[in-house]
Formats: structure tokens, C-alpha cells, sequence
């Protein structure tokens, strides 16, 4: 366990490292994330004036940034173009390297984040109570580990189809207008209410945004964090069962 | 002419090599669909609460999803297959490839690929159009009907010569990659400009102009053409368009490849 830390540890720096050199590129990624919630901002303030709308879309910026994954691009191009054969060959888990590039390029995306949250704060009017902030993170970190879960396994697709992409793209589809992103959760009618609520979409994104505005409380809390937990239970089994079956069926490129 | 049968061909090739690759094809159509649906649903959403949405009801927004999604379909099938990293090509030398054929190298590296199964975004984009207008149970005039057609070419204008404009700062700055940035700033028009804050509305109408690819070619079709905006649009396309020329003929002078 320590071991695995270690190097976990060691990977995340190396690729905060190796991505430094493609700052600029991490700049237009944190401004292709704001895209969507910007557009969601003022849609939204132009339907629902003085609903929190503001607060929640900057929340939703942030868990955003904090959640990014793109593992439709760095693990699935390493299966179409073999050089995942230099990770399964290392004395250490696949996942150690996804993931420590995962988080790598999220400290970046947060490190970018900063300036448009300092901007958008003000620019919007948004407030944020500590209390509400306390309680976001832990479900802001649960939904870090969901969200690049459900990416590894859409990722795998890559196994078996040589359409990856389309497979996350259908899987972004699902989060935009799910997750709280295309609508905060709350505006959805019934019964797309409550199914959102439950599906695992929205413990990715809009559950953590929905903390941090304080429009989630009592027992939908409790439900909240439930939710997540079971979801990330789920897809750790899936996650697991799908690396297991798929690196059976990989032939590297050239062998 | 020359330009013209190389287009063609281009796109024959291309449509022939999607046809091989069935499942892809399956893929790609679904994923079309599933989107338009959710921007369909989005609409829905918000009519759920609202009646009107920075002065455009249900019906004229749908005209205007459509109209999107018929751009967004236009820009993948012909702009984005050729434009899209372009900045690896000047780093990596393969834009010498363009220089050494017996054609413009702008048009070689602007138009020459196609990716003809984005059009389904654009038939679909279509039909969304016709339910809209059905909706809004008023036919366009034909003098709306061929502003909006005139608009659409010129937002096509528009989105070819930012991408050329953009793929341009490869030759004074190769390290800048700006095509995700591009292409999700292209989303802001996605709705009316109408609903932005004035500061933004004014960059997206007259410096980044997204409204006209998709708010003046709908207001044209469903509430009547205006001379003056009309012809600031085709002027304002027409200017970029040779900026982005003239900015290509200089860029072009600047790049020495990357071997030599």
C-alpha cells in the first residue's frame, strides 16, 4: 500500500512536470470547461432571475475543473496506439499511471480555475458560505473519484471498438443533461427529477455545485452522499471486471 | 474549376472510405441523434418555466437549435477534418505537403477533407428547422427564406476564415494550441445573443461574430430580413475572409518546415 502511494505519488509529479510544458494547452481546456456552465449561467439567469442560478454555475465551474477526465484520450489512444505495452510491461499497476495523469492535469486545470473563479465571483455576484463550502468538499472529492471511474470504463471501450471517443461522447451527453449541467437538477420536471437524482451523473457534477449553493439539505444530503458512495462502489467492480477482460483481448500494435 | 473537381473528389473519397466502416458509421449517426435530443430536451427544460427567453419563444428557438445544428454539421463535415491541430502540422513539418502539389495550399489545407457523416448533424438540424417553423405557424417570406440562405453562407464564410485566422498563429507561435478553445467558443452560439450580458453580445456580434451564424440567419427567416444588418453581416464576412487570406499568404512566407 505504501509502495503503491509512492509511486502514485511520484507519477502525479512527474506528469505535473511533463505537463507544464503544455501550459497553454491546459489554458484552453479550463476554458472549454467553462463553456458550458457560462452558457448554462445565463440561460438559466435569464429564465429564473435570483435563483442562485449564478452561485450554482460558478460552484459547477469549479467542480468542473476539479472532476475533468480524459481518459478518452490518454488511455484509450494508448490501447489503439500500443504504447499502453510500455505501462503493462512496468512492475506496477496500469491505473497508477491514468490516474496520476488524471490528477495531474486537474491540479493544472485548478491552478488555471483560480483567475476565472476570481473573475466570475464578483462578475456574477455570487456568495459562498463556509459552511456550504465545508460540506461540498468531501462530496466535491467523491465525485472526483466517480467521474474518473465512469471515464476509465467508457476509456475501455477502447478494447473492443475502435470508436472510443463516441462511446464518451455519449457518455458527456448523458452528464451535460443529467448531471446539472444542461439544467441544475432541481429545475428538471418530474419524474426526470428523480431519476436524474438517482442516476450517477449528477453525484458527479451538480450534487457537489448543489452543496457548495446550499439549495440541497436535511435527508437529500445524506441521500446525496449515499448515491455517490454506491455509484463509485459499482463502478470500481465495473472498472476492475472491464480491465480484466479487455487486457485479454489487447494485442499491441506491430507485436 | 480546378478547386471545385478537387473538392469533389475529396469528398467522394472521403464519403466511400466512411461507407467501408460500417460500425463507425452506426456510432457516429447515434451519437448525432443522442445529441440532438438532449438539445431538443434542453429547449424543453426551459419552456417548462418560461415562456420567453430574452424576447424568442419555443418556436423560434427550436428554428434556432436547428440552425446550429445545421452550421455545427456544415463546419465538421468540410472545416474541422482539415483545420483541426493544425498547429502539429507546421511543427512537424507536413504542411510541406501542401506546398509541393500543383494547388492553393490554402485550399489544400482548409477543404481538401471531409467528413461527410457529420452531415446527419445537418439533415437533423433541418428537420429541426421545419418542426420549428411548423410550431411557429408562420411561413417565411422568400425574401427571409433566401436571407437566411445568403446569412448561412456567410456564417460558413465566417467559421472557415476564424479557423483559417486561427490555425494561421501556428507560424508565428507553434507552441499555441488554440483548436478545443476554437471549437467550444464556437457553442456561444448555440443560443440567441440576446440572452448574454451586453459586454459579451457586443464581441459576439461584432469581434468573434457568432451571431451571425446562427441569431441573424434565424431572426432573417422568422421576423423578416433588415437591409442594414444583412449587409453588415456580408460585409463583416467578407473582411474576414480576406484577412484570413492575406493572413495565410503571410504565414505561409514564414514557415521553413521542419527538416530543411
Amino acid at each position: 500500500m505504501t509502495r503503491t502511494l509512492a509511486l502514485t505519488r511520484l507519477e502525479i509529479w512527474r506528469q505535473i512536470l511533463t505537463w507544464s510544458g503544455s501550459w497553454w494547452f491546459v489554458v484552453t481546456l479550463a476554458a472549454q470547461e467553462a463553456i458550458s456552465p457560462l452558457l448554462g449561467l445565463f440561460i438559466w439567469t435569464a429564465v429564473t432571475p435570483g435563483e442562485q442560478v449564478g452561485t450554482y454555475y460558478v460552484a459547477l465551474l469549479a467542480v468542473l475543473l476539479a472532476t475533468a477526465s480524459y481518459e478518452a484520450h490518454t488511455l484509450s489512444n494508448g490501447i489503439y496506439d500500443g504504447t499502453i505495452s510500455h505501462e503493462l510491461l512496468k512492475p506496477r499497476a496500469t491505473w497508477i499511471a491514468v490516474a496520476g495523469e488524471n490528477l495531474a492535469i486537474r491540479v493544472w486545470l485548478i491552478l488555471m480555475g483560480i483567475p476565472m473563479l476570481a473573475v466570475a465571483i464578483p462578475a456574477f455576484g455570487v456568495t459562498f458560505t463556509a459552511t456550504n463550502l465545508l460540506l461540498a468538499v468531501p462530496a466535491l472529492g467523491l465525485a472526483a473519484i466517480l467521474r474518473f471511474l465512469f471515464s476509465w470504463v467508457l476509456a475501455l471501450s477502447a478494447f473492443w471498438t475502435e470508436r472510443a471517443h463516441a462511446t464518451m461522447g455519449f457518455g458527456g451527453v448523458l452528464i451535460f443533461l443529467l448531471g446539472g449541467s444542461a439544467a441544475p437538477v432541481p429545475f428538471l420536471p418530474e419524474p426526470m427529477r428523480s431519476i436524474a437524482s438517482a442516476l450517477p451523473f449528477r453525484a458527479m457534477l451538480g450534487f457537489p455545485a448543489e452543496l457548495a449553493t446550499g439549495t440541497v439539505a436535511g435527508a437529500d444530503v445524506v441521500r446525496g452522499f449515499a448515491y455517490q458512495l454506491g455509484w463509485i462502489a459499482l463502478f470500481a467492480i465495473l472498472a476492475v471486471v472491464f480491465w480484466r477482460v479487455g487486457v485479454r483481448r489487447y494485442t499491441s500494435v506491430g507485436g | 474549376m480546378l478547386v471545385l473537381r478537387l473538392f469533389g473528389a475529396g469528398f467522394s473519397m472521403s464519403l466511400r472510405r466512411s461507407l467501408a466502416h460500417r460500425t463507425n458509421l452506426t456510432f457516429d449517426v447515434l451519437l448525432a441523434i443522442l445529441t440532438l435530443i438532449s438539445e431538443l430536451a434542453v429547449v424543453q427544460l426551459i419552456f417548462t418555466r418560461t415562456d420567453d427567453l430574452a424576447g424568442w419563444n419555443r418556436a423560434e428557438l427550436l428554428v434556432l437549435v436547428g440552425t446550429f445544428q445545421l452550421m455545427a454539421g456544415i463546419r465538421t463535415a468540410f472545416i474541422e477534418p482539415n483545420l483541426s491541430w493544425f498547429t502539429d502540422q507546421v511543427r512537424n513539418g507536413k504542411m510541406d505537403l501542401y506546398l509541393i502539389q500543383p494547388a492553393s495550399s490554402l485550399f489544400l489545407a482548409s477543404l481538401s477533407s471531409h467528413s461527410p457523416v457529420a452531415l446527419t448533424r445537418a439533415v437533423l438540424g433541418l428537420a429541426v428547422i421545419g418542426g420549428g417553423i411548423a410550431d411557429h405557424g408562420k411561413l417565411p417570406t422568400i425574401a427571409g427564406l433566401l436571407t437566411w440562405l445568403l446569412l448561412l453562407a456567410t456564417g460558413t464564410v465566417i467559421m472557415w476564415s476564424l479557423g483559417v485566422l486561427v490555425s494561421c498563429l501556428a507560424f508565428w507561435a507553434p507552441r499555441l494550441e488554440l483548436d478545443i478553445l476554437f471549437s467550444s467558443a464556437l457553442n456561444l452560439a448555440r443560443y440567441p445573443v440576446d440572452i448574454y450580458s451586453r459586454p459579451l453580445r457586443i464581441v459576439l456580434t461584432y469581434l468573434f461574430p457568432m451571431a451571425v451564424v446562427t441569431t441573424l440567419p434565424t431572426t432573417a427567416l422568422l421576423r423578416g430580413p433588415t437591409l442594414v444588418g444583412t449587409a453588415a453581416a456580408i460585409a463583416a464576412g467578407a473582411g474576414i475572409a480576406l484577412l484570413a487570406i492575406g493572413a495565410w499568404s503571410v504565414g505561409v512566407r514564414r514557415y521553413t518546415g521542419a527538416t530543411s
